[in-house]
């Protein structure tokens, strides 16, 4: 494990090193993503001047909403961060054989092809949603009790877990086919559902989708459970959905793991 | 056509690598041409199998140099790909330093090392040293050993200022050494080179053989290459395999490849001045004028005989004779079972 | 498609039809094959919409009004849907990075060269990648569309609406190509204009009514008195890109307005298409000037 830690620290300062080689492409990077999420909270803002609330008595009023906004800001950055541009790099890896060089060293493989490159440039996002978080909790009309603060760090590590074992599913998709275009688009459109709570999934298509994406896909237990933990009141019922969370990012690591490792075992590797 | 040796097996002392009856099946979908043909394939796509390795039995043993030869696609890198565990097999048995490849243990995966010279294996935009670095830690390697082992292998191939630039900026040949430096790191016993010359000029491929050669030697390591030039060949290896079509046509020595398959000896002369054509065209063999040089392709069963007379010819400076080209000779090995394959499909 | 380049030879007008055709066919064949891609990517660009739907949906439950800045739920529902329409008008995907990239390796050479105007060869390529795409995606938008047709005001548009709409329709492939080209010439000046893709798809997701009505602006103060953040909107390019035809269709703009509208879309048109002819020739001029 420490030799794991070693190496992953290993690609972190060569990752830096290029980053700060390419300084100002990396500034470039960090404004854009910045550009990209102000604009989208600048929507949230203009939504606001036109309800108090997303959804009737949901209590995702201004400020609890904007507190979920910065969970999701954080779980995103943090998977962008780490496993995103790994995963991205895959399709080429598999296109050119550069795979083949991941799978002959001494590593774990899925180690390797989710985390030799870390994109610093995403923590700018992260940085501002913990900004965005404070802002939003200290604005509200109840404080979070001690232990939603204690449970909220886990449930982000437990997005983070099922946002990941989806990552890696991709990555077994994309070395059974070759090449994943639109599955990197999937995987952007099946996020997308995770950004909004999940109250507004409702009526007799919500219903059922809400239900898919919690127990089949847990995408919506992604921020929802977080979110929830710090910005509603803290109840008996707010253990259900802690449980469904740990559990759905428990099932996520393992099922993507055993597709990942059967994926493997069928590759082809290009012809050279 | 197989000319392997049944007790080749037996005689090697020992054996490193052990393959049997390995075969791996692609299965590939028809790409058609043509906007009809494309419209057809919404509704049914064909595919067929395609047999890239058939059946190939082989032992290497400890300490062995051998050059897989073949045309391209013959199957040479997918055999290195499985004997290296990248890939699975469709059929068949292979163990390497004892273990199975494809099952990928960490423990057999330390002990060798996979080079392909078209991919480049180091962080491209720093520099090797920083490559070298993450190899030590994913291959374990003593700090201190390492140190002396990447130092002894920097300062043979000439190559301790370049491993502080970032990749990008060198030159191929340059990359080509860096590559081999860190394949090498870790003391490897079993090495797979896949055509690691490609491309390189004559000054490169010629440090890089020595460097092969003196490595291998000094830490009797098992080296399996493939190769398109013969100059690879003829440098480093011994035993040569040659396979077509995913089958293995020639196991043996390079010597007796050259012994086996050459009819020919090739004779040059050198005149004074240009000799009368009429004077060599009489003995009846293939030859080629040019100016005061002549070139003669005569049979190895009658050259002893032949040879004192064309000698006899006035006004005779010098002489020389020698084996077809190593290229040639397994050019018309190639072109030969292509032909015996040709003709037993139109027998079939 | 580099083959459709080659085959371009000193034009008359049938051979420039013929090379026209033949990158028709081969650009259907390449959708063709890939068609499980295309037809399942189609329809997943339609999920955003899904999530936009039903946070409207919740907004509208929270609040008493019937209608915010002038659209039901239904018209807002309607309105995203046009918008996907209208931005596969308009939207020019690669368009920009690819004559960036052939500036950055010099493929862009061969149009100095051969006597074939450049911009009008990327239209032609374009037209054609278009006809293909619509060829094609008459499927899943066809079946999106009926779906969802109770979304849609009941009354149908009247000839006149409709005329304006397929004009807004037609208008906004050519500003889209135009303002896509021009930025793609930037390459000329700046060796990577990634960057300035990615700046101007911000800009134009905000302002070109892909993200929400335009017409939620008209209460964002300006600081200019009487002039909203709207009426900035209008006379800028990006809303006829996405807003104005889905707007158009839902008779959100009508009479003089729409007429007026109109006339601002081709002018940009016309000045977006001067804007390019002028980046290409100074930017050849410039490439020659330094050679490339």
């Amino acid at each position: 494990m420490n030799r794991y830690l070693a190496i992953l620290l290993t690609f972190a300062r060569a990752c830096l090193v290029r980053d700060m080689t390419f300084r100002a492409n990396f500034l470039l990077e960090c404004v854009t993503s910045l550009g990209w999420m102000s604009m989208n909270l600048a929507f949230y803002l203009l939504v606001f001047t036109y309800t108090a609330e997303i959804g009737k008595g949901t209590g995702w009023s201004k400020e609890p909403f904007f507190a979920f906004v910065a969970t999701g800001l954080i779980i995103n950055s943090i998977v962008q961060a780490f496993f995103m541009p790994s995963a991205e790099e895959l399709t080429e890896m598999v296109r050119t054989g550069g795979l083949d060089a991941v799978l002959v060293q001494p590593l774990d493989a899925q180690f390797l092809v989710s985390m030799h490159r870390i994109d610093f440039s995403s923590f700018a996002n992260g940085a501002v949603g913990v900004g965005l978080l404070a802002w939003a909790v200290s604005r509200m009309d109840h404080a979070p009790p001690p232990v939603a603060w204690a449970l909220y760090p886990l449930l982000i590590v437990c997005g983070v877990a099922i946002l990941y074992g989806l990552v890696i599913m991709l990555a077994a998709a994309t070395i059974l086919m070759g090449r994943n275009q639109s599955l990197y688009d999937f995987w952007f459109y099946l996020t997308n559902f995770s950004r909004y709570p999940a109250e507004i999934y409702s009526g007799p298509w919500g219903g059922p989708l809400r239900m898919i994406c919690t127990f089949v896909i847990p995408i919506l237990l992604v921020v929802n459970v977080p979110a929830r933990v710090i910005a509603q009141p803290f109840t008996g019922e707010s253990w259900g959905g802690v449980a469904a969370a740990v559990i759905a990012a428990a099932a996520s690591l393992v099922v993507s793991r055993i597709v990942f490792q059967r994926a493997l075992a069928r590759y082809r590797s290009a012809s050279s | 056509m197989h000319n392997t040796d049944p007790n080749a097996a037996a005689a090697v002392a020992d054996p490193v690598i052990e393959v049997e009856g390995l075969a791996k099946e692609y299965r590939v979908f028809d790409k058609p041409e043509g906007l009809a043909a494309s419209v057809r394939a919404l509704f049914h796509r064909t595919s067929r199998a395609v047999e890239a390795v058939k059946g190939v039995d082989l032992v290497v043993g400890r300490g062995e140099f051998v050059a897989l030869l073949g045309p391209n696609g013959a199957g040479k890198t997918t055999l290195l790909k499985l004997l290296s565990g990248i890939i699975t097999p469709t059929r068949g048995t292979a163990r390497v330093l004892g273990h199975v490849p494809w099952e990928r243990a960490d423990d057999f995966r330390r002990r060798f090392a996979l080079v392909m010279g078209q991919r480049n294996q180091l962080w491209w935009d720093l520099p090797a040293a920083e490559s070298f670095r993450l190899h030590q830690e994913i291959y374990r390697i003593d700090p201190a050993r390492f140190e002396k082992t990447r130092n002894a292998l920097v300062d043979m191939l000439d190559v301790r200022r370049l491993i502080l630039q970032p990749v990008r900026e060198l030159s191929l040949g340059e990359r080509m050494k860096l590559e081999l430096v860190a394949a090498l790191l870790h003391e490897p016993e079993v090495l797979f080179l896949d055509e690691p010359t490609i491309g390189l000029d004559v000054v490169a491929q010629h440090t890089i053989h020595e460097f092969l050669r003196d490595v291998q030697r000094r830490r009797r390591m098992t080296v399996v290459l493939t190769t398109h030039y013969m100059k690879d060949v003829a440098a480093l290896c011994e035993r040569v395999v040659v396979i077509t079509r995913g089958d293995v046509l020639y196991d043996g020595s390079l010597a007796e490849i050259v012994d086996r398959f050459t009819t020919h000896k090739i004779v040059t002369l050198d005149f004074d001045e240009a000799p009368e054509r009429a004077l060599i065209e009489r003995f009846g063999f293939p030859c080629e004028f040019r100016g005061p040089q002549v070139v003669l392709r005569i049979d190895r069963s009658r050259i002893a005989d032949v040879l004192p007379e064309v000698l006899a010819a006035a006004g005779i400076r010098d002489v020389s004779v020698e084996d077809v080209p190593l290229e040639e000779i397994v050019a018309e090995l190639f072109r030969s079972d292509t032909r015996a394959h040709a003709a037993a499909e139109a027998g079939s | 498609m580099s083959g459709g380049f080659e085959a371009i030879r000193p034009p008359g007008r049938l051979q420039g039809l013929r090379t026209w055709w033949t990158m028709l066919k081969i650009s259907l064949e390449e959708r063709l094959v890939y068609r499980g891609d295309f037809v399942l990517g189609t329809l997943m660009r339609f999920l955003p919409i899904v999530t936009q739907v039903f946070l409207w949906t919740a907004v509208f439950s929270a609040t008493n009004r019937g209608d915010i800045a002038g659209y039901s739920r239904n018209d807002i529902v309607a309105y995203y849907l046009l918008t996907m329409l209208t931005r596969a008008f308009s939207s020019m995907p690669g368009l920009a990075t690819s004559i960036a990239r052939s500036v950055r390796d010099g493929s862009v050479k061969k149009f100095l060269i051969q006597p074939v105007d450049y911009v009008s060869f990327l239209l032609a390529a374009r037209v054609a990648h278009k006809l293909v795409y619509y060829a094609v995606a008459v499927v899943p938008f066809g079946a999106v569309f009926l779906l969802c047709r109770g979304y849609f005001p009941p009354p149908p548009p009247d000839a006149t609406t409709i005329a304006a709409f397929l004009l807004s329709l037609a208008l906004s492939f050519l500003l889209g190509f135009f303002m896509e080209a021009t930025l793609g010439m930037l390459g000329f000046w700046f060796m990577e204009v990634s960057s300035i893709v990615f700046g101007y798809m911000l800009v134009q997701y905000l302002l070109s009514g892909h993200m929400f009505p335009i017409d939620l602006l008209a209460g964002v103060p300006t600081g200019l008195a009487g002039v909203s953040l709207a009426d900035v909107v209008h006379w800028l390019p990006f809303e006829y890109t996405a807003y104005f035809s889905a707007a158009v269709w839902l008779g959100k703009v009508q009479g003089t307005q729409l007429a007026w509208s109109l006339g601002i879309e081709a002018a940009w048109v016309v000045v977006m298409a001067v804007a390019c002819r002028v980046a290409w020739r100074r930017g050849t001029r410039r490439y020659s000037a330094f050679g490339g």
